[in-house]
């Protein structure tokens, strides 16, 4: 009897032994991403199995809030969800050790306050560029994003979409916030002057850089740094006053597996975790700064930059107003491009004439109108409208497309009379 | 003698060194994205389409029901997320360490005694052709297969020791019942999937001549012949390792369904078995889940991929390792120079000259390399030659790459060392080279 009570413990504990646990993520992290991190947290608790549900950040939520399977953890660079999971109380709060991972990185804030979900890495906003290219068109290297609004960049940028490219809203809002509502607006006319548009699919803007077809993109980091570490011609570079796009990780009450949610949500910030991010094919900012000291060669350190300058970015307004602010874009930008880009040859033939024509500033009023001021941007039902597309957008884009298309033929007509001589 | 066979004799007999690529569908890329750049001779306006089949290799697919319904359709049961989770950067993959490691670029394929109705392996009634070991929230993965090795240290002239490693493998957690005794299995990791266009391009005449040209002594080479879905009849294969398949788009439709549960206009049915009841239940995304013009987007991505260019040829290693290459009559069956033909497919590749270093041929390669699975007319210690072009960079596109069907070698210096049946007269030269020549001869094969 002892002898097969022996062999049966044997057998169980030779079950345990083999048998394995899923932790289910939802994530809508690249390829890369998933099976450099999927390897090493297998590696180190071979107990676990990541079983990834891949959802773009819209289709996440869709999935989230229908009856489905338990889901342990929520992984991912999709700000606004986190937000907006946090305020339903779907996430724990995350009980895991989080000493040595600060919630901000100079003013912006990257973890939540709450702590029901934090920060595992961030990305950086900046411009890759094509150095030969550049060399070869006799341009500067870019400094700040203003160095792109010189005409001598005409044709030469990539500007990318916000409501086409994922990582753009962020890209965007980041100017508006480091330079205020309308300079940044100014600044962003004055480069699209300069731009091709990249649409969806322009995460590769390292590619149209890379080629030639433009000498600088406006992206998102790793993209380019990755490619430059896999061994394309590139150089990146950060503006003065960096944004940010911060992806987090949060264990989800509804978890199956809680000991193994949170075996993977300490692994992605531990130090091991946090050097995966170093890997030539993810190139993200780790958030835990003590890791920086194993940093490749020229890596970027936010938070020694976070030192040198810094700006405090309003995390909940810039998400809040993602789609009012990418729908302002497509119609100053995206759907006058070909007016706007005659306006701004117009101002500068004007300018190039007569600087000090007192109807310069008549048509930079028109040329820089903007049809929502910072107050009504911030209008929660505004907002709301535009994150539901409810009825009303429609009407309100229509309207904003016959002022802009006004506003921009009025500049035209003022600084072309100006560049003519005509009095 | 016609004029393929002359050709492939002069290819035969010619001395490598400096065989470059064309230069229109070769790149001068040895960076870890050697493998991702379109042929330098694709138009621009063939730009969007290659990015377009860039981004569906790229996508991690979606388990239906979902809101992008354009990459939905993962499952109900699968391998692997994306194309690249099994071909890193487009590269080869390989295989797990140890028992606890899953299998992440590579998988089983199984089947029982008999063949289907074409001639194929005959799929087991409730796993079907290959194991997938996920499913989809709701439906059980298949079960998993664990991997063991066991050694041996094999004394190379000189007194090199290389230590080899052979798999065997072990099903777990079946979730639909037990295995039969005589099911037959065969591991296989991805191979890399650049300048597939180009082998597509050659003629079929061209393996006929191949298959037909006198080789040295023992070396045969034979045509797989395979079932084309679209043509619905019997072709010379020539992709994966068996030379199962005919052309890259059944190639392509086949891994979507069989490694992802896509469906497409080529294989419309879910890889649901009769037995797997809830699979069947589970929703699909579309009918088909990638559709035709998604699929023409990712046949035309695999046809443009360019092949890397050759590096270091005029090292005096890599030009002696070159000689010595076909000394051991290596160049046998990794033909180095091939003509494509006519290729309305993708008219850019058509007329060119390439150094693939293969035959697309079947060869007997031994007992050790045995999987005593037959494939259509491939036996079970048959194996196309697998082309060596960029396998020099391998290891630098994904450094977990392995070699050989199931990843059993860890350097190419194993993987010459396994070769036996028709190969062992090459394999034994090898062996008795001095270490300086063995050391050479790799170097040719890494410039490759």
């Amino acid at each position: 009897m002892t002898k097969w009570i022996v062999s049966l413990c044997f057998l169980l504990l030779s079950q345990l032994a083999t048998a394995t646990e899923k932790v289910v993520v939802v994530s809508s992290y690249p390829q890369e991403v998933i099976s450099q991190f999927e390897a090493a947290f297998e590696k180190k608790y071979p107990q676990y199995r990541l079983e990834i549900l891949w959802r773009q950040s819209r289709d996440a939520m869709s999935y989230l809030h229908q009856p489905h399977s338990p889901v342990d953890v929520y992984w991912t660079p999709a700000q606004r969800n986190f937000v907006m999971l946090a305020k339903e109380g779907a996430f724990h709060k995350l009980d895991i050790e989080l000493q040595g991972l600060p919630k901000k990185i100079g003013g912006f804030q990257i973890s939540d306050t709450e702590g029901y979900y934090v920060a595992h890495e961030t990305a950086g906003y900046g411009m890759a560029y094509h150095p030969a290219e550049l060399e070869r068109l006799h341009l500067p290297v870019p400094t700040d994003w203003k160095t792109l609004t010189d005409p001598a960049f005409d044709g030469r940028v990539m500007l990318p979409i916000p409501s086409k490219v994922g990582y753009a809203p962020i890209l965007i809002d980041t100017l508006l916030q480091s330079y205020g509502w309308e300079q940044g607006w100014q600044v962003l006319s004055q480069i699209a002057a300069n731009a091709v548009l990249a649409d969806a699919g322009a995460t590769f803007i390292s590619d149209d850089v890379g080629s030639g077809r433009v000498a600088v993109g406006m992206t998102i980091d790793f993209f380019a740094v990755s490619a430059i570490a896999n061994g394309k011609p590139l150089r990146f570079t950060y503006p003065e006053r960096v944004g940010y796009s911060p992806a987090h990780v949060g264990i989800f009450k509804e978890a199956s597996n809680l000991k193994g949610a949170r075996a993977f949500a300490s692994f992605v910030l531990s130090d091991e975790g946090q050097q995966l991010l170093f890997h030539p094919d993810i190139r993200k900012l780790p958030v835990r700064p003590s890791v920086y000291a194993k940093k490749p060669q020229g890596y970027f350190d936010p938070f020694a930059a976070a030192q040198r300058a810094t700006y405090d970015y309003d995390v909940a307004s810039g998400l809040q107003r993602q789609d009012v602010v990418s729908a302002l874009f497509d119609a100053l930008i995206t759907r006058h491009h070909t007016e706007l880009k005659a306006m701004h040859q117009a101002l500068r033939r004007a300018e190039q004439k007569s600087s000090a024509d007192v109807r310069l500033a008549e048509a930079r009023i028109h040329a820089y109108w903007l049809p929502l001021s910072l107050a009504q941007i911030n209008d929660a039902t505004l907002q709301q409208s535009f994150i539901k597309r409810d009825g009303k957008t429609e009407s309100i884009e229509k309207q904003w497309d016959a002022e802009i298309s006004a506003h921009y033929a009025q500049a035209t007509r003022i600084a072309l009379t100006i560049a003519e001589g005509k009095p | 003698m016609n004029r393929h066979v002359l050709s492939i004799l002069i290819a035969l007999a010619a001395v490598q060194p400096a065989l470059a690529n064309d230069a229109a569908i070769a790149v001068n890329d040895a960076t870890r994205e050697a493998y991702t750049q379109p042929v330098p001779a694709m138009e621009e306006t063939d730009r969007a389409k290659f990015l377009k089949g860039r981004g569906l290799v790229r996508q991690i697919w979606v388990i239906p029901p979902s809101e992008n319904r354009e990459i939905a359709g993962l499952g109900p049961l699968y391998n692997r997320l994306s194309c690249i989770a099994c071909h890193p950067a487009n590269g080869r993959g390989f295989a797990p360490e140890n028992k606890d490691e899953p299998m992440r670029a590579m998988l089983v394929r199984l089947s029982v005694p008999g063949s289907d109705p074409h001639g194929g392996p005959l799929p087991h009634s409730a796993y079907g052709g290959q194991l997938n070991e996920n499913g989809v929230p709701g439906v059980a993965g298949e079960g998993r297969a664990e991997i063991r090795y066991t050694t041996h240290t094999v004394t190379l002239h000189g007194g090199e020791k290389i230590t080899l490693r052979k798999p065997s493998f072990r099903f777990t957690d079946l979730a639909y019942g037990a295995m039969p005794k005589n099911l037959m299995t065969s591991p296989r990791i991805a191979p890399s999937i650049f300048g597939l266009g180009l082998l597509e391009a050659v003629p079929d005449s061209t393996l006929v001549a191949l298959a037909s040209v006198s080789k040295p002594t023992g070396i045969k080479g034979k045509i797989n012949l395979v079932w084309d879905e679209e043509q619905k009849k019997s072709v010379p294969g020539r992709f994966g390792w068996k030379a199962n398949m005919p052309n890259l788009r059944q190639q392509i439709a086949g891994a979507f369904v069989g490694d992802m549960g896509v469906t497409s206009p080529l294989f419309q049915q879910e890889n649901c078995m009769l037995a797997q009841s809830e699979c069947a239940k589970s929703p699909s995304a579309g009918k088909p889940e990638l559709n035709k013009e998604q699929l023409d987007a990712t046949e035309f991505y695999h046809f443009a991929l360019a092949v890397p260019q050759r590096r270091d040829t005029d090292d005096r290693r890599v030009q002696r390792g070159a000689k010595l290459f076909d000394q051991a009559q290596c160049g046998a069956c990794h033909v180095s120079e091939l003509k494509t033909g006519e290729f309305s497919k993708y008219p850019t590749l058509a007329n060119r000259t390439i150094h693939p270093y293969t035959d697309l041929l079947l060869h007997d390669m031994g007992e050790a390399l045995a999987d005593h699975r037959p494939d259509y007319l491939a036996s079970g210690r048959e194996w196309r030659t697998p082309p060596l072009w960029g396998i020099g960079l391998a290891q630098k596109v994904e450094p977990r790459a392995n070699f050989l069907h199931d990843g059993r070698a860890r350097t190419l210096l194993e993987a010459v060392l396994w070769h036996d049946g028709e190969a062992a007269p090459a394999a034994r030269s090898v062996k008795q080279m001095t270490l300086q020549d063995r050391h050479a001869l790799i170097r040719f094969l890494e410039s490759l």
